[in-house]
């Protein structure tokens, strides 16, 4: 056992990302590569640089960055056979510069990329949730604890890649503005050596804070371990203690050694007794496990499941908690009754998107039942229909709210990140309650205090927008937005109409480019003024054969970014519109994400979008109307959004 | 000499026996590239390596993400011959030789270290990852208005990098 021990360390030395990934500097030019270069030639190169900077900013607009002069690179190319370790970023994206013209007499102003400090630089965030550098992931043990919201996370702390993971920490009086702390839970003991992944915390009755987390050992076995403050009187539990009797859960016989993760917050059972669930699988089926604890230190495996569904794969981060059927509040997770639905949640390995669905929990049985199964967890609704995973709720006891947190990856290359020296960020946190008039779907809002950010409204009323046509809306800037609109359609176009079979896919229909009778049509977010960049954000709306209107939300990056190695997937989905009601839009701007809600929070897509051109001043926002038959009629709010610290 | 009809019986099984293990170990190979785009280039790809022989889905994984490196140190060998000889194609053989070395320097690291811990989701970014980089070094060439030299050596990249990734997204 120890030879594998040993092996197993060995090969994570030599599989570690070399140090001197440092993020590039801002504003200073690239070191080019780190061979050694004699004093003399030295300083020759130095004036030579220092001529070529300036005559090279000169020529610049608007900087994009610095030039590194060609030949500085070229008299000192590395061999091959000793690969430098810092990646030598050379000319950086200047279509104008002094060096790259002679190569290239065919480029007009068009060709922004490569990424240029600049660029990335604008990519980070104002108002959402993330470390100063490197690699994050899900969120963990959030909770309300002593007058503080704490927020810890999945935290590499050595580059801004995936790798031996801590728990980040930081907290906040108001989920918006964090103060960061010293990491909370390292990798230094045998049962969390390969990782300290993810877990929930528990407060019990008595003000006591409890974390179920999970390791992963030093011969990568997924277990349970048990945490808890070092000192419960510290508001801000910087220091914790691992229970020396860890691990508190090892995989059950029929589980594998690497489907046994992330366990949830405890609720109380009618014995009296702490349940928590935990996904895993068996074969293709993903399922959770149920245990019941007094003491969070010995468990007992009930016989059954809380719910399965074949064909979902390994369900990863596993949600359970109960949602009032009238009520507005959210709910402690331990609360159960007729006025309650229970929705339980999953993080799918398998398509890397989160679902839901709501039904009805047995205390007595430990088993929970969909109130529609074509609709179960896995096969139904999405908490978002973009980049979301991982996520986690909590009860905020504090303004009687469940709050959802969600991990938010990036979606251009590893080489970016590494260059820009810090990957991934959190949604902004969401409530969550039962959609009062549907019943059958949650409804996530913003948590209301990220309106404290909103400053300098304009309002655009009544704005009339025509068929196939396009209106810039003049504002100070565009990068840090909160937008709220109301459109319509013109009633008497949709009556004209002729239905047809509803056969729309946001994915798969074109985006805002493709036209409909009657969408898409929305916002452009991130737009240059050429359009040579921009993200729309639209509904579209579509007449069935049976006179009945399908209304779609999507969002589209596939004109987001000239750039060819970032994701540019089209987002949505349906989403429900009643009778009577407008059509209802809410978009949260922030750099290189931006988050869509439709219908007060029925249908949310997030992106991450990484324009090169759309950045800075000419970032701009526009309404759009792609629309063949009809007009549309906006109402519109916009605020700037004033950056929090994060 | 006489031997005693035990002992061949013995030495026969124990020869059937490795016989056995070696067509499992075949098997599960076969099985396991059956389960990719390109189930030639994934034969050759864990044939190559002895190692194969031996291991279970989670070494298959690695000998293939290896493969990846190994492909990408050429591909980076490539670009520097090709920088001499084409001057003319400098900017994009640059991009090219960053994106590549993200691929050896980042991805492969980034898979090799999530299939040792344990958490295989993170090994197929880093090999999606190296798909998405050889194709943009591909698009480098257009978006210089050139033809591209290094078409087949990107679309190798590609191809081993989707075998990988085939291979990883059986573990989850």
């Amino acid at each position: 056992m120890m030879a594998s021990l040993s092996d197993v360390e060995n090969s994570i030395t030599t599989s570690t990302l070399p140090y001197s990934y440092a993020p590039l500097p801002n504003g200073e030019q690239p070191a080019g590569n780190d061979r050694p270069v004699h004093s003399s030639r030295k300083t020759a190169l130095f004036l030579v640089s220092v001529f070529l900077a300036v005559a090279s900013l000169v020529a610049l607009f608007a900087g994009n960055g610095p030039v590194l002069p060609k030949n500085l690179n070229t008299s000192a190319v590395p061999s091959t056979a000793g690969m430098p370790e810092k990646v030598a970023p050379l000319s950086r994206g200047v279509e104008k510069g002094v060096s790259e013209k002679s190569f290239h007499p065919l480029l007009g102003a068009d060709n922004s990329f490569p990424w240029s400090n600049n660029m990335l630089d604008w990519q980070r965030t104002a108002f959402h949730f993330q470390p100063k550098k490197n690699w994050m992931n899900d969120p963990n043990g959030p909770v309300f604890y002593n007058g503080w919201y704490h927020l810890f996370y999945q935290y590499h702390p050595d580059a801004p890649v995936w790798g031996k993971i801590v728990w980040g920490h930081a907290v906040s009086k108001d989920l918006i503005n964090w103060r960061h702390l010293p990491i909370a839970m390292e990798t230094d003991e045998w049962y969390d050596e390969q990782g300290v992944w993810t877990g929930s915390a528990t407060i019990l009755p008595n003000g006591e804070l409890v974390v179920l987390y999970t390791g992963s050992t030093n011969e990568s076995v997924q277990v349970q371990n048990l945490a808890y403050p070092a000192d419960p009187s510290d508001p801000l539990l910087i220091k914790w203690v691992k229970y020396p009797g860890n691990p508190v859960l090892v995989p059950p016989p029929g589980i594998d050694n690497k489907d046994f993760r992330d366990p949830t917050t405890a609720w109380k059972t009618p014995e009296g007794k702490w349940r928590i669930t935990i996904g895993s699988k068996i074969n293709k089926t993903g399922i959770s496990l149920v245990y019941d604890t007094e003491d969070f230190k010995t468990f007992e495996l009930l016989d059954g499941l809380l719910h399965a569904v074949p064909g979902t794969g390994m369900w990863e981060c596993v949600d359970f908690y109960p949602i009032s059927k009238q009520g507005e509040n959210g709910l402690d997770t331990s609360v159960d009754g007729p006025g309650v639905k229970h929705v339980v949640k999953a993080s799918m390995d398998d398509d890397r998107n989160d679902y839901y669905a709501i039904g009805t929990y047995d205390a007595y049985k430990g088993k929970w039942t969909p109130d529609n199964p074509t609709l179960d967890v896995g096969i139904g609704l999405r908490y978002d229909y973009g980049i979301y995973y991982a996520s986690k709720t909590f009860y905020d006891q504090n303004k009687q709210r469940r709050v959802l947190w969600s991990w938010i990856k990036e979606t251009d290359t590893e080489a970016s990140d590494i260059k820009k020296g810090w990957a991934s960020l959190m949604g902004v946190p969401r409530t969550i309650v039962l959609d009062k008039k549907t019943q059958s779907n949650i409804i996530q809002w913003p948590v209301e205090e990220i309106n404290l950010l909103r400053t300098n409204l304009t309002v655009f009323k009544t704005v009339v927008v025509e068929s196939g046509s396009l209106v810039p809306l003049n504002l100070p800037s565009a990068s840090q937005l909160d937008i709220v609109a109301e459109f319509e359609v013109d009633k008497k176009t949709v009556e004209r109409l002729n239905g047809a079979d509803i056969a729309y896919d946001c994915a798969k229909n074109g985006g805002a480019a493709q036209r409909g009778a009657l969408g898409p049509f929305g916002f452009s977010v991130l737009a240059h003024e050429g359009l040579a960049e921009h993200t729309p954000v639209y509904f579209y709306v579509a007449k069935g054969v049976d006179g009945n209107l399908q209304t779609f939300f999507c969002a589209d990056q596939s004109r987001s970014s000239n750039a060819n190695d970032v994701d540019k997937s089209i987002y949505g989905s349906i989403v429900p519109v009643l009778k009577g009601e407008k059509l209802a839009m809410r978009i949260l701007v922030d750099h290189s994400i931006v988050e869509s809600f439709a219908q007060e929070g029925r249908t949310c897509i997030t992106s991450r979008v990484y324009p090169t051109k759309a950045i800075n001043n000419n970032a701009q926002l526009f309404l759009f109307n792609n629309a063949t038959a009809t007009k549309v009629t906006a109402s519109v709010n916009v605020w700037q959004m004033n950056s929090a610290h994060v | 000499m006489k031997s005693s009809p035990l002992t061949i019986l013995f030495l026969v099984l124990l020869f059937q026996e490795n016989l056995f293990s070696a067509t499992a170990d075949r098997l599960l190979i076969e099985n396991t590239c059956k389960g990719t785009p390109s189930y030639n280039l994934c034969l050759s790809v864990l044939l190559a390596d002895p190692h194969s022989q031996n291991a279970d889905l989670t070494g298959l994984a690695i000998i293939a993400v290896y493969a990846v490196k190994n492909n990408g140190y050429q591909t980076l060998q490539q670009i520097e011959a090709l920088k001499k000889f084409h001057p003319e194609l400098m900017a994009a053989l640059t991009q090219c030789g960053e994106v590549y070395k993200g691929v050896v320097d980042v991805d492969v690291p980034l898979s090799i270290n999530a299939l040792n811990l344990g958490n295989p989701k993170f090994a197929e970014d880093g090999m999606a990852d190296t798909a998405v980089e050889s194709q943009a070094c591909e698009r480098s060439f257009q978006d210089h208005a050139q033809t591209s030299p290094m078409t087949n050596a990107n679309k190798a990249m590609e191809d081993v990098a989707n075998v990988a990734r085939a291979i990883i997204r059986m573990l989850l």
